[in-house]
């Protein structure tokens, strides 16, 4: 094992400890709080606790899927709501009002987040404040359901026709919490929290390892819209009283600084947001009118000198504690061979990809014209051109980022045109892009990691539970993983941020994760753009690497030295049609090509 | 007849109030959360110029103009200048809904909780045109949009500021490179949101009384009318509005009064589910097909 992961493990071994230490220290707190604190403390610490709960929902939200949105006290509200009617109205059990709260208003989270499958994240901002504003009409104005402005009562608690006395309820609340805090901690620490913060970071990127961005935002959302729902609920029947006021903007402000104080997309941030928030509130008990602009000067102000919050800052000191535990128990193996990895199952057909007169129009402005180019498996086929010659359109089309105007794309005998991006991952196509697209809230090795997504069986049951099956997947992907980077000599910077490696390495990272996407086709999108001559010379031997493994390849790329070398099959296109193809040989003599490339008379 | 022109008249404020907010997403992608606070503080001072000082209608606006467009810039300078790339850093959204949430109280701390009372324009004075009555002061709030309307056009495509912020639209990057500097055209498109926001929020409060409550009551239809219309699409921005305007006079007739808005809200949701960019962003309208993002 390399000298810099070694060091960092027993750093994170040092820090890990005292983590632990820590949180069993604040465990037992709770625990035996209620023995020592008077009513009033004890009330005020279960508050916190649902606070907790839903800030926790808020950073589902907010911190991992990407979506700020102003109406998690409208959330927070319906669930308290519903449960309470469930319970005053219909006579049903407490738990079961307690469910149906979370579930009422997870539903219209679903319902508001329904767009985002469409448009930017900012959107829903939007949305959701008109939500909080309807949400608000809707409690003091329906009157048979709600009990108006006047506010409606809720008997006290009674599980199992046991009444819950101030302890029971306070130890109650304490459970539910840890579960919440449980439940996002293994979240987070599974594929699917990896895959929320993968959209967040970059969607394009994130699409094309294969994620369904707007299902996933869509289920983050009704997730967290869920949690503040249960929060709802349990203060419902915890305070015995509700009234419309409760859920106003004020409220939301209020959820907002929690998450803002204790940091966005961390996991201990709504735990200490929650906490700190609660208490600022009583500094103002004398100048109430000025709370709220404090409150707003700290939403104006925290963003940006505290991008990251309290916990986000206080990590920055402790990076190590996040190495990853799956790479930290590897032992030396054997040399990694790629071939040997790869599934074999190929329908021997020799044309991999045939597309037949691709078309692309932007407006007036015809792009690909008419292209027809087959890819034979197994070969490096090189697609160059001058600059705007629709290359980068040729391959968008091809890899489903953008429609086809017209045109026709057959990939392994399947008809993939007008396909999205994600769906073709799982049939074995996938590509680097001209502009690095890393997920840059992901260390280096989760990067390469998301890249075998696809090969993840575990449900979402075994990531909140952490059974054995999550377990074996997530340590095999990981050691994986470090294999590909052992190929791109990164492996002693598995752990580090992927902003902090240089131009050439980023691309390399791109292309371990793409590699180890297992494709058929392996589109290269300009890989050496930017890269210095021995970085290119990698580059190549890495190409060449690939290809040997029988991975076919559509490399666009500049260095026409580069392109020479590797290329079995060239396309030349100017001005979106195709003008020569060939091999190396005949197309650099090809007189056509050289005036494109050089002009007339050259 | 009556009821059309109301709502002919509402609609083209709430285009107003679209165009403002279109201003900003136009040059920056955000949307300006604090805009229905803005709104809301150009209503109250112009209120208070008249009712206290006991200015002239034209004076009052005037200065209540100039309070918003030196508070826009102030917006833009403390709470979204810093952040650098907006597309990657979608803090902006939490800070500018927090300088709402400061505008919103101060106001509540200086004007008071009472709705009051705003005097209409010629003191609602009501002409008969073909036997309906219509008054003075809807007249003018159609006028006053669409003159501020086609002048924003001509602004934008016949000056110099006007190319600059096309460029800075398109391209911030490259504007910056070709010497524009898109930090100061952003400044002045805050500047003119601001300024309008102000006039809109005068030419409506008569109808919806000017209290601090504005910023909910007008501004969500204010985000509406922009995403009807499309967001960025700054003559969207007026069909968007003024067929917000008509659905709504259509609407009151139907639905019972609190449910109103519940109607704006819903037509909403539609419209970005149907049409994400906007009623103009229809085959019917549009040939061929938009730009999609670059990679």
């Amino acid at each position: 094992m390399p000298n810099s992961l070694l060091k960092a493990n027993s750093k994170q071994k040092k820090y890990s400890r005292i983590f632990t230490m820590f949180c069993t220290v604040s465990l037992l707190v709770s625990f035996v709080l209620p023995l020592f604190a008077g009513d009033y403390y004890m009330r005020i610490i279960s508050l916190i606790f649902i606070y907790m709960i839903l800030a926790i929902g808020y950073n589902i939200s907010a911190g991992f899927s990407g979506i700020t949105s102003f109406a998690f006290a409208a959330h927070y509200g319906v669930g308290a709501y519903v449960s309470a009617v469930a319970i005053t109205r219909y006579n049903m059990p407490f738990l079961i009002g307690l469910l149906a709260g979370a579930l009422a208003s997870g539903l219209v989270g679903l319902v508001v987040s329904l767009p985002a499958s469409k448009v930017k994240h900012h959107y829903l901002a939007l949305i959701s404040i008109g939500l909080l504003e309807i949400v608000q009409q809707i409690l003091n104005e329906w009157q048979w359901f709600t009990g108006g402005a006047g506010g409606m009562y809720i008997p006290s608690w009674n599980i199992f026709n046991i009444m819950l006395n101030n302890f029971q309820k306070y130890y109650f609340i304490l459970i539910i919490m840890l579960f919440c805090v449980a439940l996002q901690r293994n979240l987070r620490k599974s594929r699917w929290g990896r895959d929320l913060i993968a959209i967040k970071n970059n969607e394009i990127a994130a699409a094309g390892v294969g994620i369904n961005f707007s299902k996933y935002r869509i289920a983050g959302y009704f997730l967290s819209s869920m949690l503040a729902g249960l929060a709802g609920s349990v203060y419902a029947s915890f305070s015995g009283y509700l009234s419309p006021d409760t859920f106003n903007f004020e409220f939301t402000v209020f959820i907002l600084l929690m998450a803002v104080l204790g940091g966005e997309g961390t996991l201990s941030g709504p735990i200490i947001g929650a906490v700190i928030a609660t208490f600022v509130p009583m500094l103002f008990n004398a100048t109430p009118d000025l709370k709220q602009i404090v409150f707003g000067a700290l939403l104006v102000v925290l963003p940006q000198v505290m991008p990251a919050g309290i916990s986000g800052t206080i990590k920055k000191y402790f990076k190590e504690i996040d190495h990853n535990k799956y790479i930290v128990d590897q032992t030396e193996q054997n040399e990694f061979d790629i071939q040997s990895n790869f599934m074999k199952d190929h329908s021997e057909m020799e044309d991999i990809l045939v597309v037949k007169g691709l078309t692309k129009r932007f407006g007036g402005v015809t792009a690909v014209d008419g292209l027809d180019m087959t890819i034979k498996r197994g070969t490096v086929h090189s697609l160059i051109g001058p600059n705007g010659a629709g290359k980068s359109t040729t391959v968008n089309m091809i890899t489903g980022i953008d429609k086809p105007s017209e045109g026709s794309i057959i990939f392994n005998g399947k008809e993939i045109t007008g396909n999205k991006i994600f769906n073709l991952t799982r049939k074995g196509l996938s590509r680097t892009y001209q502009h690095v697209r890393l997920f840059t809230n992901l260390s280096v090795v989760e990067n390469v990691a998301i890249g075998g997504r696809l090969f993840y069986t575990y449900s979402i049951f075994d990531s909140i539970f952490r059974t054995r099956k999550m377990k074996k997947e997530e340590r095999k992907s990981f050691h994986e993983a470090m294999e590909y980077l052992k190929i791109i000599n990164l492996y002693d910077k598995a752990n580090y941020d992927p902003e902090s490696l240089s131009a050439g390495q980023q691309k390399l990272l791109e292309l371990a994760r793409a590699l180890y996407m297992k494709p058929d086709l392996l589109v290269l999108d300009e890989p050496c753009a930017g890269l210095s001559e021995t970085e290119t010379l990698e580059f190549s031997k890495i190409i060449h690497k690939i290809r040997n493994a029988g991975i076919s390849i559509l490399l666009i790329e500049h260095h026409m030295d580069l392109v020479m070398e590797i290329s079995d099959y060239i396309t030349v296109i100017d001005y979106g049609k195709k003008i020569a193809e060939g091999d190396p040989a005949s197309v650099t003599t090809n007189p056509v090509v050289k005036t494109a490339y050089l002009g007339e008379g050259a | 007849m009556q009821e059309i022109v109301t709502a002919l008249a509402n609609g083209s404020i709430y285009a107003l109030m679209a165009l403002a907010i279109g201003i900003i997403y136009s040059t920056t992608q955000i949307i300006n959360f604090a805009h229905g606070s803005v709104i809301m503080i150009g209503a109250m001072t112009s209120y208070w110029l008249l009712s206290i000082f006991h200015m002239n209608y034209f004076t009052a606006i005037l200065l209540a103009v100039l309070i918003n467009i030196i508070l826009s810039m102030v917006i833009y300078k403390v709470s979204v200048e810093k952040l650098g790339d907006l597309t990657q850093n979608s803090s902006w959204i939490v800070t500018l809904f927090g300088a709402g949430i400061i505008l919103d109280n101060t106001a509540r701390i200086l004007f008071g909780t009472e709705p009051k009372a705003y005097p209409f324009l010629f003191d609602g004075h009501v002409i008969s045109i073909f036997g309906t009555k219509i008054m003075i002061h809807e007249m003018m709030m159609i006028l006053v949009a669409v003159i501020i309307g086609v002048l924003y056009q001509i602004v934008i495509q016949k000056t110099n500021f006007g190319r600059a912020v096309r460029a800075v639209s398109f391209r911030p990057d490259t504007a910056r490179i070709m010497g524009i500097r898109s930090n100061r055209i952003v400044l002045m498109c805050f500047a003119i949101s601001g300024a309008v926001a102000a006039i809109s929020g005068a030419l409506i409060a008569p109808i919806t009384f000017a209290s601090y409550t504005m910023t909910y009551s007008v501004g969500i239809k204010a985000f509406a009318a922009a995403l009807i219309g499309g967001l960025g699409n700054t003559k969207g921005a007026f069909i968007g509005g003024i067929s917000l305007g008509l659905i709504e006079g259509i609407a009151s007739m139907i639905v019972p009064g609190g449910l109103k808005d519940a109607i704006s809200f819903l037509i909403m949701i539609i419209v970005i589910i149907v049409l994400p960019g906007g009623i103009l962003s229809a085959k019917l309208f549009t040939k061929g097909e938009l730009k999609t993002e670059k990679i």
